[in-house]
């Protein structure tokens, strides 16, 4: 079994440390009934710690996954910019 | 940066546009097959067109299966087929169901498939940089590492895109932005993204040398090998799965319903494709593998029920960004959907210069071209797949059934055996669901499919 930690070291990103391309409100997260980011996410951009959620951008694969799961309004969703972000060798 | 100032033309944002000219006949936003497909039609017919991606190089941020069915794409790329970096050709298709501890395959090895190699395993941070350096050779200007921060919009009428407080102008923008369309739903061009639409793909690309993915799959140097599962094995989750082979590595992964995910609520989607990696009949396919790559994207699976508008006053929708896809459960097709999209787009913006017109009205030939293709044609004879592809019981109960039969028929166990009837029969039995709700929910099935 591979750690996702493992995985997302698999991937190159240009990390934008200006700009992060996402924001979540954490009013709203506190009050959330389900987190479900959490197991949505593909690439563990949110925890739950101590029942505190977590977010980070810098592992984000920009596959909008969290824009649709958040049903409660918390996320801000956009694009990196200017080439910033994942870049796949694969894809 | 530099490179994108020197060499678009530009206006400051606070003039007005009207009444200009404008800089471009089309602007194509996003470098994916779709978007690709379209610059690479109208700038052959000598359209004046710029093609913006927000990776650096064009189509490093996409992500798909995948298999590639070049149908299309030969009609704008006659050379694809030698000109591509395309991995193997496809000529062993499998579908399935995996069970906790079985697999039930079709293996459909074919003549047919390698006559004229139709079919191609690609990985598109390779495949689609090769298609916008095509649509550069047929003269469109492609501008990589640009985001696209708003389309401009007067009178109704989509009149360009916005990026860093400039505005560039055209005719017509073509929205090829994928399935995670930001600028369309921003602009209210298409309503926001909903569970029942989408499906989470997670991919992993698996170093494999070329010598044991042809011993492993009975492959020649050229040949491949795509397989599509229906997943009834991990937990309670109901979900696909593929499996291919490129050169050298394997393309594998599961595609998770966004409704699933949520209603089952405790599951990663990050640990399902470990789950699914470590199936009995999947692990040993992919013994001393490495993950060079791991990747995930949404897939568009609502059908013909989330196709946007696909038109209007200076803009269309294309592709991913449209909901072209097609899924059945067991096959899962978007790139050729995309390209058609593309080359119809491509050909409506022509038609539309031709006259002059660039209204709703103009470009509704569009809608008009991509009707007479499979790409809208299939969406709409489908239209119940989800209630297909949503059955619970295709996941569970059919594939359990199946492996009974199986079991009862070819495993000896030293007992009596049995007529086939009495098989089915004692397998039916033992379902969680009544035999007529069965034959009447098997039969929905049928019908849809």
């Amino acid at each position: 079994m591979i750690d996702i930690k493992e995985k997302l070291g698999t991937i190159k990103y240009d990390v934008d440390k200006e700009y992060p391309h996402i924001t979540v409100d954490d009013a709203i997260c506190a009050k959330c009934p389900h987190h479900f980011c959490v197991m949505a996410c593909p690439a563990q951009c949110y925890t739950l710690q101590n029942g505190k959620l977590l977010f980070n951008y810098e592992d984000c694969v920009e596959c909008g996954t969290c824009s649709v799961a958040c049903d409660q309004g918390s996320v801000t969703w956009h694009y990196p910019k200017a080439g910033k972000g994942v870049v796949y060798k694969q894809g | 940066m530099a490179n994108f100032k020197e060499n678009i033309k530009r206006i400051n944002s606070s003039e007005s546009i009207s009444g200009r000219m404008p800089d471009y006949d089309a602007i194509v936003v996003g470098a994916g097959n779709a978007g690709s497909a379209a610059a690479i039609t109208m700038a052959s017919k000598g359209l004046n067109v710029l093609l913006v991606d927000r990776a650096d190089p064009p189509g490093a941020k996409n992500l798909s299966g995948g298999v590639l069915w070049g149908n299309d794409l030969a009609e704008i790329l006659p050379k694809w087929q030698t000109e591509a970096p395309l991995e193997r050709f496809i000529d062993n298709k499998k579908i399935g169901f995996l069970t906790e501890k079985s697999s039930i395959v079709i293996d459909f090895k074919t003549e047919f498939f390698r006559d004229n190699k139709i079919a191609h395993s690609v990985l598109r941070a390779k495949f689609d940089p090769w298609m916008a350096k095509k649509a550069k050779e047929a003269g469109a200007l492609v501008i990589p590492g640009i985001t696209v921060e708003s389309l401009a919009i007067e009178d109704r009428t989509v009149v360009g895109i916005k990026e860093s407080g400039d505005t560039i102008t055209a005719n017509v923008v073509l929205l090829a932005e994928g399935v995670n369309p930001r600028l369309s739903i921003e602009a209210g061009l298409r309503k926001p993204l909903q569970d029942r639409e989408l499906s989470v793909g997670v991919k992993e690309v698996i170093k494999l040398s070329a010598q044991k993915i042809e011993d492993r799959f009975n492959l020649t140097k050229e040949s491949g090998m795509a397989s599509e599962y229906i997943v009834g094995s991990l937990g309670n989750l109901n979900i696909g799965a593929f499996f291919y082979t490129n050169k050298e590595s394997i393309s594998l992964g599961i595609v998770s319903p966004m409704e699933e995910l949520r209603r089952n609520g405790v599951t990663h989607t990050y640990d399902l494709i470990e789950k699914f990696k470590s199936h009995p009949s999947i692990a040993p396919l992919i013994e001393g593998g490495t993950t060079i790559e791991y990747g995930a994207h949404l897939i568009p699976e609502g059908g013909i029920d989330s196709v946007p508008q696909l038109y209007g006053n200076g803009y269309m929708l294309l592709g991913d960004a449209a909901g072209l896809a097609f899924s059945n459960g067991l096959v899962l097709q978007g790139m050729n959907y995309a390209i058609v999209s593309g080359i119809k787009a491509g050909e409506a913006v022509a038609e539309a210069k031709a006259r002059n017109d660039f209204t709703a009205k103009s470009l509704a030939v569009y809608e008009q071209k991509l009707g007479s293709t499979y790409a809208l044609k299939d969406l709409k004879t489908f239209k119940d797949i989800r209630k297909v592809t949503n059955n619970p019981k295709m996941y569970t109960v059919y594939p359990q059934l199946l492996e009974g039969i199986l079991l009862e028929t070819l495993w000896e166990r030293g007992q009596p055996k049995k007529k086939t009837r009495d098989v089915i029969g004692e397998a039916a039995s033992k379902l969680s669901v009544g035999k007529v709700k069965a034959l009447t929910d098997l039969y929905g099935i049928y019908r849809r499919m």
